[in-house]
């Protein structure tokens, strides 16, 4: 067969689509989409200038401070009262407040980049397998792995109580047999009522050699964890395990569960990032799983399936690029959410200690002064968190309709 | 349905269990001895004892171990997770460490305030939102669709605490309008009855009181309000335009039913099930932002009285009231699962 060029059927030119990746024409949505074009300029700025403050502009806010200055209006020229250009004012220990906003920004930045991180990964990581497992099913491997892991972990109890580590192992290498002997005993009473009268001699029988009353409660937990690994325990076991886990975290509603972990653990930065990522990772969890669900209905993994592809490779080179575009709508949205939990974290005094610049903090620290009018120490900070929160969110908009056209 | 609902109320008991145990575990995340941290470096030796005492402290986490090889198997459950389990299931809350009160007593009087402010947040929220949301999709790319994306976009970056001090700054403390803080002025009187100050001025038929808590209430309720208030117009607008594209849609209009029908007859019944998540969803997110908005107001609710706590280091107070907020929302969620249920006869009971 000849080559057939475009002149010889007709086709003109302009008729013709150049090749183009998917993130290459998501770009060129993406930029001719006015609210994203904004949304990239607001988080441009706010990048740009907090990361040329932090390596740039020095200020070291443990000497920062004048009395004379103490809560001055905002001044673009230098006047005979106060001599230096305070475009944003001076809070009440004199320090200039434009100063510390530029160099708060860096602080939310740090905040959000670490805290949805944190949330990607962990509930990434959760969602990706739990969705995986629960469409695809375990292999045989696989299947023998978990089973063994749970024997392990529900042994533990047992092999705590009554100080004999070698119970967990003995549990675990009953989950193995469990798995290996799939079809054994198929009637489903006698074959919990097997696995646990096993798990009854491992728990009670070694339980005895150090008390009667170890024997009993061990033999009880024994047949429970027995019972529990002769039951059939699948992809669909583990994704629903996790889910359920997922769902605790979830009870919290907002950033409640953010702000009693810190209480707890006291004031900080770094203590604030993790507890936000903390309660971030059941978002991410969610998404994962669901993307993974929908990716997983499609030919191509049949097919991958059917070629005889191992299941790491399926979901590395299959599945994973497929769920990037609503992670990326998800992590630039997250960003939003953790600058604004951060702020409220600071706000309440439980995010940065004083007096390192944050943009809550400093909210928190004016806003007892708004009786004497200095309307400047309120202001400033918080039309930067909800600008740089906007941004986000206004990117994270945009993104959304540039990766996904169909919505 | 009432099979529906109790099965869904059993499948709730492993996420209330480990909510039960996250709040518990809290207190391990105390750096140092938790009696003393509470009670600061410099406290009497039986104060410190006293807590130890009253938290359980002495005992074992989980399972005393030792107890158990001694034969003892009542002393074997006898720890600090299970007390704890046990006193929850009899509303138990434990007692605050500085003013030696039962948490839950002190919850109670002042969860009122806390769902005063709340409910009225949400009706705000919805009366406002779905409407708005509504006409945004019937006139889609005109001025006011337009007004209500940017609107409800700036809405959602809000910081709530930020806008709560600009409106106490404009309303309370230039123009004087407004109260900034408090439930009443303290020269109003009222009795207490069901401690919901709009309620109990109309049994009592104090309107001063009235007037007087409405003004109170205006500037926590909008601060409260503003988020929920665009989550809710931008899902209610996205949800209508999905119906909107319907064939039934067509159909009404083509058979020549007025617009107003078909928007709140045809489209809005199907368009409803996303806005009801939604405002599910707020409800709980507005118990939490209590604690921000309550603070900002001086509002005597539980949002409140955790952050006193916070500050004061009084740990039952907060496990308290977070373990209450989170109930509720866990209660909530089922709510709109079971009004799914009800409003669109195709989704299964199974």
């Amino acid at each position: 067969m000849t080559e057939i060029s475009h002149d010889d059927i007709g086709v003109t030119d302009f008729a013709i689509r150049e090749h183009r990746s998917l993130w290459i024409d998501a770009w060129r949505r993406l930029i001719s989409n006015r609210t994203a074009r904004i949304g990239m300029a607001v988080v441009a700025i706010f990048v740009l200038t907090t990361v040329f403050a932090h390596f740039f502009w020095e200020y070291d806010p443990r000497i920062d401070l004048d009395y004379s200055l103490k809560l001055k209006s905002p001044n673009l020229f230098p006047t005979e009262e106060v001599e230096s250009i305070h475009p944003f004012g001076t809070d009440k220990l004199g320090r200039d407040i434009f100063r510390r906003v530029v160099h708060g920004g860096w602080n939310s930045l740090r905040v959000g980049l670490v805290a949805v991180g944190i949330s990607l990964l962990i509930g990434g990581l959760f969602g990706l397998l739990a969705g995986f497992y629960e469409s695809i099913g375990l292999s045989r491997s696989e299947k023998i792995f978990l089973r063994a892991v749970i024997g392990m972990i529900l042994g533990a109890l047992p092999a705590w109580i009554a100080g004999q580590f070698y119970q967990a192992i003995l549990f675990a290498g009953l989950g193995v047999v469990a798995a290996v002997f799939d079809n054994f005993l198929v009637g489903k009473t006698t074959r919990v009522a097997f696995f646990g009268g096993i798990g009854l001699l491992i728990g009670g029988g070694l339980g005895l050699l150090v008390a009667p009353a170890v024997a009993l409660v061990c033999g009880v937990l024994g047949i429970a964890i027995g019972a529990v690994l002769s039951l059939p325990l699948g992809g669909t076991f583990f994704s629903s395990t996790v889910m359920r886990g997922m769902d605790i975290i979830l009870a919290f509603p907002g950033y409640l569960l953010a702000i009693a972990i810190v209480a707890f653990l006291g004031p900080g930065l770094e203590k604030g990032m993790i507890a936000i990522g903390i309660v971030g990772i059941p978002v991410y969890a969610r998404i994962t799983r669901a993307s993974v669900l929908s990716v997983t209905q499609k030919e191509y993994i049949l097919a991958a399936q059917s070629t005889g592809e191992g299941h790491a490779r399926i979901l590395f080179r299959h599945i994973f690029p497929n769920i990037l575009s609503p992670l990326t709508v998800q992590s630039t949205m997250g960003l939003a959410g953790a600058i604004l939990s951060a702020a409220a974290l600071g706000f309440l005094g439980l995010g940065a200690i004083p007096p390192t610049p944050e943009w809550g903090a400093m909210l928190g620290d004016s806003y007892r002064y708004l009786a004497s009018g200095a309307w400047w120490a309120v202001i400033f900070p918080g039309v930067a968190i909800m600008l740089s929160v906007l941004g986000f969110n206004l990117l994270g908009d945009g993104l959304r309709d540039a990766l996904d056209p169909k919505m | 349905m009432a099979r529906y609902i109790f099965r869904r109320l059993l499948s709730l008991l492993p996420t209330l269990i480990g909510v039960a145990f996250v709040i518990f575990m809290f207190q391990r995340l105390i750096p140092g001895d938790p009696a003393v941290a509470m009670l600061g470096e410099h406290a009497a030796e039986e104060n410190v004892a006293r807590i130890r005492e009253q938290l359980g402290l002495n005992r074992p986490l989980f399972l005393d171990r030792e107890a158990l090889q001694e034969g003892d198997i009542g002393g074997f459950f006898d720890s600090q997770f299970i007390r704890y389990l046990r006193r929850l299931a009899v509303l138990d809350l434990g007692t605050s460490i500085h003013r030696r009160i039962p948490v839950a007593e002190t919850l109670m009087l002042r969860f009122p305030a806390t769902v005063e402010l709340a409910l009225l947040a949400m009706f705000l929220a919805v009366f406002i939102g779905v409407p708005v949301g509504i006409l945004s999709a019937a006139r889609r790319n005109s001025a006011l669709d337009g007004v209500t994306m940017v609107g409800s976009l700036v809405g959602v970056s809000m910081p709530i605490f930020w806008l709560g001090i600009m409106m106490i700054m404009l309303f309370a403390v230039y123009l004087q309008w407004l109260p900034s803080s408090g439930r009443l002025s303290h020269d109003v009187g009222l009795e207490t009855i069901t401690n919901f100050v709009l309620i109990d001025s109309v049994i009592t038929g104090n309107m001063d009181a009235f007037v007087d808590g409405l003004k109170h209430l205006a500037l926590p309720v909008i601060a409260l309000a503003t988020i929920p208030m665009a989550i809710i117009a931008r899902m209610t607008r996205s949800s209508m335009l999905d119906v909107l594209q319907d064939d039934y849609i067509r159909t009404a209009h083509a058979k020549g039913v007025r617009e107003s029908v078909v928007l709140g007859k045809h489209a809005l019944k199907n368009a409803f099930l996303p806005v009801i998540t939604v405002i599910g969803l707020q409800a709980g997110i507005l118990l939490a932002g209590a604690v921000l908005t309550e603070t900002i107001f001086a509002w005597p609710g539980i949002g409140k009285w955790i952050y006193d706590a916070i500050l004061g280091r009084d740990y039952p107070i907060v496990q308290g009231g977070t373990l209450l907020i989170a109930f509720i929302f866990v209660f909530i969620s089922l709510l709109v699962d079971v009004s799914y249920a009800y409003l669109d006869p195709r989704i299964r009971y199974d």
